[in-house]
């Protein structure tokens, strides 16, 4: 019997393993495909496709897609973390309105907030905010509910006597934030950013609506080359930009993200 | 006379309409060691909370060294405090933990380097400086916690139940050392506790606290001695307490009629109120062979043996007196001595000076 559960679990295991990663390995093989048919033949492969990437037609979007990412990564890092802060710890009046308030951007379609946000800005004759601003606005939007939930739960965690314990040593609230409640919650903060990046570095729905004609972000880019053409240098953007989502991940984690937050732990 | 340390004048703390604790009047000498002892919800942790600056009180003042602290936060109090949960920072090395009040204090760093490797020294952890707290067991954490709360030398140390978390043999050792620690140190402990035991064995003074009130306070002995109350005289060791249904002063005694028709002499007492209750100790009573003589005692029983349990070091006897009245009596084992048998007859002596009577 137990023999048995061992085999499906071991069987579900790998089939959702392989649902997740054989079409990120369709893309990998696309990429090296040597017509300028996306065509996958194993035997035989060329890099050209990944030469192309220097051209500034993929550059200049990718560039484009850190600086908003980067941006918005630190924007939504430091209010998620205040927010969290003030409701979570402080328990300021009006504390679980205002997380509803906090997490609400969540329930609301992309493309409806797009359309929101074109109609809003248009209306208050901002138009001109349409490109980066318009974007890094947006996608801090969009990522200050992760962000604000990853540092509410690493705060939820938090011993308040380790506060206490801080405070009767003689620490001050600004000391005690800076040299026990951070570094405690580091993880979450940590895990908190690295969402914010990848969620504004991928998105289409809400960016297809705010981007301008030369001031576009990659995934955008990636659509409007779709509509005219497929070929294998669409794959290797994606190849490229998994790999450098990938390194993000990594050097995240290697300063103390995710697995420290999953597991609870702290160093 | 010492000076005050802390001194707690008609302090009072409520929750919307909920008294946790009532006018509670105390005064701490320099260098005491104090039990703060009570069942759970007694309010000895607001009070504990109040003295380090955490809660404030709904009235009253809190005086450590003659100063009104009701308006100092706690960082600024120079009070240390233990943890029941240790709350040591984890991701600090030991050394680092131990020197956090050092440098918050801003004392410079090869002072604090010094202090903190006498602090460690103070509670046996030499050489474990670099290590984290979760590479240690939960005796050396303790210590630790401990080191951190006395390296910035602060005017008083509260300890939160510190010990409650340690397995029973590891408990009775740190016992000891605390109290060790304390003398050495000559600094003022109060040590909050449900165990009477723990606050037994260290304190100088104990202070017990019932339903948001003091109840009692006194040297441990005392207290043992002298319960002012049922509550006491059951919250500190075992005592048999009996209901007492009138009281008159007899020549030299004052005569309690307990149970149908029982009658005890007690010693003669000044009480406030009317007597209703009476406290005798267990290892007090004294077992007797049936109508054995006088042998000075002021009360001779004669009972019943309705069961004994051999606890290794003594037995404890349930015997029966008649008239609805049941004591139980500790019996010290010795190699010669034969315990009574269920069944058998005895004759319980009791000195007069061993029944306290009881008002509340």
């Amino acid at each position: 019997m137990n023999r048995l559960i061992s085999i499906l679990y071991w069987i579900s295991l790998g089939t959702v393993l392989c649902f997740i990663t054989l079409p990120l390995i369709v893309v990998v093989a696309a990429s090296l495909s040597p017509t300028s048919a996306v065509t996958l033949q194993p035997w035989e492969w060329t890099g050209r496709w990944y030469a192309d990437l220097w051209s500034s037609r993929w550059l200049d979007p990718f560039l484009a897609s850190v600086k908003i990412a980067t941006v918005v990564a630190a924007i939504s890092g430091v209010l998620g973390l205040f927010a969290a802060y003030a409701v979570v710890y402080e328990r300021i009046p009006g504390s679980d309105a205002l997380m509803s308030c906090l997490l609400s951007p969540l329930s609301v379609p992309q493309i409806v907030k797009g359309v929101a946000i074109v109609l809003f800005l248009s209306m208050i004759g901002l138009q001109g905010f349409l490109g980066t601003p318009a974007l890094i606005a947006a996608h801090v939007v969009l990522a200050l509910p992760f962000v604000t939930r990853m540092v509410a739960t690493s705060l939820a965690n938090f011993d308040a006597n380790l506060d206490r314990a801080a405070q009767i040593l003689g620490a001050g609230k600004l000391q005690r934030i800076r040299l026990v409640v951070l570094p405690m919650i580091k993880p979450g903060v940590l895990s908190g950013v690295t969402f914010a990046f990848i969620i504004s570095f991928n998105n289409i729905p809400l960016s297809v609506f705010l981007v301008r004609p030369g001031d576009s972000t990659l995934p955008i880019t990636v659509i409007n080359y779709l509509e005219y053409s497929l070929d294998p240098v669409l794959a290797a953007v994606n190849v490229a930009s998994m790999a450098f989502i990938l390194t993000v991940i990594f050097l995240f984690e290697k300063i103390g993200g995710f697995s420290a937050q999953l597991h609870g732990g702290s160093k | 006379m010492n000076a005050l340390d802390i001194e707690l004048v008609s302090v009072s703390k409520s929750y919307a309409s909920m008294a946790v604790v009532k006018d509670i009047d105390l005064a701490i000498p320099q260098g005491e060691f104090v039990s703060i002892l009570g069942p759970s919800g007694c309010g000895k942790t607001t009070t504990l909370n109040m003295i380090a600056g955490f809660t404030a009180p709904s009235h009253g003042d809190i005086r450590i060294k003659g100063r009104s602290q009701v308006r100092v936060p706690p960082e600024r109090r120079n009070i240390g405090l233990v943890f029941q949960n240790y709350a040591l920072f984890p991701h600090m090395t030991v050394t680092e933990n131990v020197a956090f009040g050092l440098k918050m204090k801003g004392v410079r760093r090869d002072e604090a380097e010094t202090t903190v490797k006498s602090a460690l020294r103070s509670v046996h952890l030499e050489g474990m400086g670099e290590r984290y707290p979760r590479e240690l067991s939960g005796g050396q954490q303790q210590r630790v916690a401990l080191a951190r709360a006395i390296a910035p030398r602060p005017s008083v140390l509260l300890l939160d139940e510190p010990l409650s978390n340690l397995d029973l043999k590891l408990r009775e050792a740190m016992r000891i050392e605390l109290k060790e620690i304390q003398q050495q140190l000559g600094m003022t402990f109060v040590y909050v506790t449900h165990d009477q035991e723990e606050a037994m064995a260290m304190s100088d003074r104990v202070v017990v606290m019932w339903q948001g009130a003091i109840a009692q306070e006194g040297q441990p002995a005392a207290l043992y001695r002298e319960p002012n109350s049922r509550f006491v005289a059951d919250f500190i060791g075992k005592s048999n307490i009996l209901s007492v249904t009138s009281a008159a002063t007899k020549a030299a005694h004052l005569e309690l009629a307990v149970g149908d028709d029982l009658i005890l002499k007690a010693h003669k007492a000044e009480l406030a109120g009317e007597i209703r209750y009476c406290s005798i100790r267990p290892e007090s009573i004294a077992v007797l062979p049936p109508a054995a003589g006088g042998s000075g005692c002021a009360n001779l029983l004669d009972a019943t043996v309705r069961r004994v349990v051999n606890l290794g070091a003594a037995f404890e006897i349930d015997a029966d007196l008649g008239s609805d009245v049941r004591l139980h009596v500790l019996l010290r084992a010795t190699r010669a001595s034969v315990p009574p048998k269920v069944g058998d007859a005895i004759r319980l002596g009791i000195d007069d000076a061993d029944i306290q009577p009881l008002c509340a």
